[in-house]
């Protein structure tokens, strides 16, 4: 079974036992790789974290280290130096399992941070065991004392996942492109108006409009907020 | 009550990493104290996500996952020792008026001790390890006093740490963030409730309608 259909499944699910309507994506993937479920993703963290356990590593290693490499690649970096970055993206995971904070985020979302912040270290010269060994890039990834989140956040974090996904899929193709561009090409928002021929003031709104589409989309989801 | 915030397309930026660290420490900053930009930047980031899992997968070297298992067992054992240490050293930091707390974001960083640039006016220069040229400062203002009239050559960001001021264009508070560019010319007056402490971040200098406060401002780099 596809990832997608998987996906539209449980989210078929979610959406009988809510009774609302949704949308579902069900994109063509070349290669039809399957996606392991979330829930293995869980396992495997968890493997890593309490008992060191290099096959439940080498599981992750062998579903995220070429996405992480192709996406460093997408985002201009060059094979040698996406390599390097998505070789020390897993030795991170690898040393800051313990750390994963399912409350906060799905797997994924967690390692594209991790990836994320070892890009920015890179470019600020940064030696990479240095950024491991710091609290966190972005105190904003933390958890705020004085201002704590609901409690009981972490069932609705898959949900977010999928949702976030959906509502991707969603959006008009000139909304999603734009939130493409402003992820992989490292460019100031004036430079893709320029690329796309459009005012910056529309790449703006194209923006403001996506990410409200991704909010409304996920409060849908989530019927506390 | 934080009221103004940064906004879908700076939380955006700083949440796909393209960010200069300069806005970023101020954009951090505000997002560690308010928690619906938080919820906000975590959806962002879980874009991401996604697009991580959507991504091409790229050919990895022969033996990439060996080579990452040895890059393992080599910082095994090495790293945690010196590495946290020399972390928890930390500079010294000018006080803070009562009610008052660090940014987090700021962590690393270097911060003078505050100057006199006026009566009740005074600042600190703030030093990013990694991008030491960064205009970042930290502006301590008291009750009634207002900073010279200004207008912008390039983008000017403020994170309220304490205390509130009013430019004419709304009040800001503790919490609340502000991104004024060449289409605003203001001039913030402190109100009376107490002290403000606020982190700005310029990136062009500030222009001044006055030649004096051109001249201060050049002194202290904003
Ligand atoms: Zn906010």
């Amino acid at each position: 079974m596809s990832r997608y259909n998987r996906r539209a499944e449980v989210n078929a699910g979610h959406a009988r036992a809510q009774g609302v309507t949704r949308y579902y994506a069900v994109t063509y993937r070349p290669g039809g790789a399957t996606m392991p479920t979330n829930e293995e993703f869980q396992q495997w963290m968890d493997a890593v974290a309490c008992h060191g356990d290099k096959q439940a590593f080498a599981a992750l290693f062998k579903y995220f280290a070429p996405r992480i490499k192709g996406f460093l690649m997408r985002s201009g970096s060059d094979a040698a130096l996406a390599e390097e970055l998505a070789q020390e993206t897993m030795v991170a995971v690898w040393r800051k399992a313990a750390s994963f904070n399912a409350e906060h985020a799905g797997v994924s979302t967690w390692i594209f941070t991790i990836a994320r912040n070892l890009r920015i270290s890179h470019f600020r010269r940064l030696p990479a065991s240095n950024s491991l060994d710091e609290p966190g890039m972005w105190s904003a990834d933390e958890q705020a004392a004085d201002a704590p989140d609901a409690p009981d956040e972490r069932m609705f974090i898959e949900q977010r996942e999928h949702s976030v996904r959906q509502a991707l899929a969603a959006l008009p193709s000139a909304q999603a492109q734009i939130l493409r561009l402003s992820f992989f090409d490292g460019q100031a928002h004036p430079k893709i108006a320029q690329e796309l021929g459009i005012p910056l003031g529309t790449v703006k709104s194209r923006i403001r409009l996506a990410v409200n589409q991704l909010r409304r989309a996920l409060d849908e989801f989530n019927p506390k907020s | 009550m934080i009221q103004h915030h940064p906004g879908e397309e700076l939380l955006l930026t700083l949440a796909a990493g393209h960010l200069d660290s300069g806005p970023a420490v101020l954009v951090d900053a505000h997002v560690e104290r308010c928690a619906s930009c938080r919820a906000q930047w975590r959806q962002l980031q879980a874009i991401g996500g996604a697009l991580i899992d959507d991504a091409e997968p790229a050919l990895l070297e022969t033996h990439a996952l060996a080579r990452t298992l040895e890059r393992i067992d080599a910082r095994d054992g090495t790293s945690n020792a010196n590495g946290s240490i020399q972390r928890t050293i930390t500079t010294p930091r000018p006080p803070l008026p009562n009610g008052a707390i660090w940014p987090r974001s700021l962590h690393g960083s270097t911060i003078s001790r505050w100057r006199w640039m006026g009566p009740g006016m005074r600042w600190s220069r703030i030093e990013l390890p990694h991008e030491p040229n960064a205009s970042l400062h930290l502006l301590r203002i008291a009750p009634g006093r207002s900073l010279p009239i200004h207008s912008h050559d390039g983008i000017e960001f403020t994170q309220v740490l304490c205390g509130s001021f009013d430019d004419g264009r709304a009040v800001f508070g503790p919490g609340d963030f502000d991104a004024a560019d060449g289409n605003v010319h203001h001039q913030p007056i402190v109100r009376d409730s107490g002290e403000c402490v606020c982190l700005a971040y310029v990136s062009a200098p500030l222009k001044f309608d006055s030649k004096l406060a051109a001249v201060i401002g050049r002194w202290i780099g904003m």
